[in-house]
């Protein structure tokens, strides 16, 4: 791992339509860390991920994307994912009318790829076991497994997890956080915006908040977690 | 009776030929890009005068015209979509209907002026010309039945379009990336695929099964300025009934149609307005239409 930023965001503006949502944020994050994206509904975090995976909406008016060297600004979404950016949308986006298995072919349809077949079926067997049936009949937390398997199908090196344990039960959302921790393990660099503060500063190293589509404290996941006052102020927590 | 009623079942399945690879194409485009394409139409109409021309050139030929057309038309469905239906996808449906009306518009004006306003001859091939002894092979008939030989061809290419088109959405990876993209383009985007320019291919095979229609389909219709208009409302109407965007359902409604025209042939105040009736009363009870998927055109 080199000190330098391996990913940087730098005064980016984002708007959806009229409506002026990130209004200048800027960050850094070194290869292999996470960064914990944290805020109240309505902050701007999933506009921030988006426009970082270059989606059409939100429109970046101002600001620069960098990964590895690359800049992402002037990227198309296909051309973002292909530079290696991997959104898990918050409603995870599972493709309806093809199976589990088609939706993880389709990942692979465009370089560059990840895992294979043999390697994401041996970490998820669920997934093996519904090989064939349709994604979107999956539960909730298979969906979610589904979603996070197929950002690995791809080859990765930003990986943007927005909400993924949103609307999950307990027991699934400790098996989804067991799935997150390997993915740091094997040195992903990640974002993870989550409402579930406490859960997502445990797994990452640094942390930002965000209110009003600024950034308002940047530090160290555990400065946040340590600092009963600036989580009840921002975090409600 | 068994005869009159077979040869209206017969009728009515070859009207259905003609409407399912005018809507297939109708709602491929419907499904994929979200674009109501009221050119679709004058595709057919432009096809059926190629086919004419091609088929009598000196040049040319009816072999010649069964392969050139379709190829043909796709390259005017790969120009129109690059140079034109692009720049509206994401322009209400509204706009759209108004760019490809008029486009429809145009070309039937310029055909008009190319070759006048009258219907053009066009004769059917040697090999497909004359008529069909049924009672030869279906013995359930009643003495002498004869029915068309090419209207039995025009349904059999249909089928196999159908089968055709089909087989490559459901078994190839073209396939699954259209069908994918049918349902969440923004997400295959996502995926790194460039899901632009397999639409612009899908747009473009939409244009060419109408150019199909049309080299098939021109000698049992008429070949004139007005033919895109005939076929572009019951063909638009049969998306509708088969639920907009759906494959399945276009074939399905376009034989209800055609069936349904046939067999009310014989009271023509009925003729003229069942195609509307049966589209109200389906979707009175199934408003997204037959095979309608939620989420499309809400």
């Amino acid at each position: 791992m080199s000190d330098q930023a391996y990913f940087s965001v730098s005064d980016l503006h984002a708007y959806y339509g009229e409506s002026y949502i990130v209004q200048g944020i800027s960050f850094e994050i070194k290869e292999g860390e996470i960064l914990a994206l944290l805020g109240r509904n309505g902050a701007g975090k999933t506009t921030a991920l988006s426009a970082i995976a270059r989606m059409q909406d939100p429109q970046v008016h101002k600001g620069t994307i960098t990964l590895d060297g690359q800049d992402l600004t002037g990227m198309k979404p296909f051309e973002a994912a292909r530079a290696g950016v991997q959104l898990v949308p918050e409603d995870r986006r599972i493709i309806p009318g093809i199976t589990v298995e088609e939706n993880l072919i389709i990942s692979q349809i465009s370089e560059p790829i990840g895992w294979d077949l043999d390697r994401i079926y041996d970490h998820f067997p669920k997934l093996r076991e519904r090989r064939s049936q349709e994604g979107v009949t999956l539960s909730g937390g298979e969906q979610q497994m589904l979603a996070v398997a197929r950002a690995l199908a791809r080859g990765i090196k930003l990986l943007l997890l927005d909400e993924p344990y949103e609307g999950l039960a307990p027991t699934i959302v400790k098996e989804i956080e067991g799935i997150v921790r390997e993915i740091k393990e094997m040195g992903i660099t990640t974002i993870i915006v989550e409402q579930n503060a406490v859960a997502a500063l445990k797994l990452s190293d640094k942390a930002i908040i965000m209110e009003s589509g600024e950034i308002v404290y940047a530090g160290t996941a555990q400065e946040v977690l340590d600092n009963k006052e600036l989580r009840e102020q921002y975090l409600a927590i | 009776m068994i005869n009159s009623i077979f040869l209206q079942f017969l009728t009515g399945i070859q009207l259905g030929a003609i409407y399912v690879l005018i809507s297939l194409g109708l709602a491929l485009i419907f499904g994929t890009l979200g674009v109501v394409n009221f050119a679709h139409g004058a595709m057919f109409m432009v096809a059926a005068y190629l086919g004419v021309v091609i088929s009598q050139a000196e040049w040319g030929g009816w072999g010649m015209a069964i392969v050139l057309v379709p190829i043909i038309l796709f390259v005017l469905g790969l120009a129109m979509e690059r140079g034109l239906i692009r720049f509206f996808y994401t322009r209400p449906h509204t706009d759209q209907i108004l760019v490809t009306f008029g486009l429809a518009i145009v070309l039937q004006e310029a055909l008009k002026w190319g070759f006048g306003a009258n219907n053009l001859p066009f004769a059917t091939p040697d090999w497909g010309s004359g008529i069909m002894r049924l009672h030869d092979y279906l013995p359930f008939l009643e003495g002498f039945v004869a029915y068309p030989k090419w209207r039995l061809i025009l349904t059999a290419v249909s089928l196999i379009t159908v089968a055709g088109l089909f087989a490559l959405l459901q078994f190839t990876t073209f396939g699954l990336v259209v069908r994918a993209g049918m349902r969440d383009s923004e997400m295959l985007r996502l995926l790194g695929i460039n899901i632009s320019q397999r639409f612009a291919i899908v747009f473009a095979l939409g244009v060419s099964i109408a150019g199909i229609a049309g080299v098939w389909g021109g000698p049992v219709t008429q070949v004139d300025p007005g033919i895109g208009m005939v076929f572009l409302v019951p063909s638009f109407l049969v998306v509708v009934i088969g639920g907009m965007g759906s494959l399945p359902g276009a074939v399905l409604a376009s034989f209800i149609i055609g069936l349904a025209i046939s067999f009310s042939a014989t009271i023509p105040a009925l003729a003229n307005i069942i195609v509307y009736l049966i589209a109200i009363l389906i979707l009175l009870f199934r408003p997204r239409g037959l095979m309608g998927q939620k989420g499309v055109m809400e």
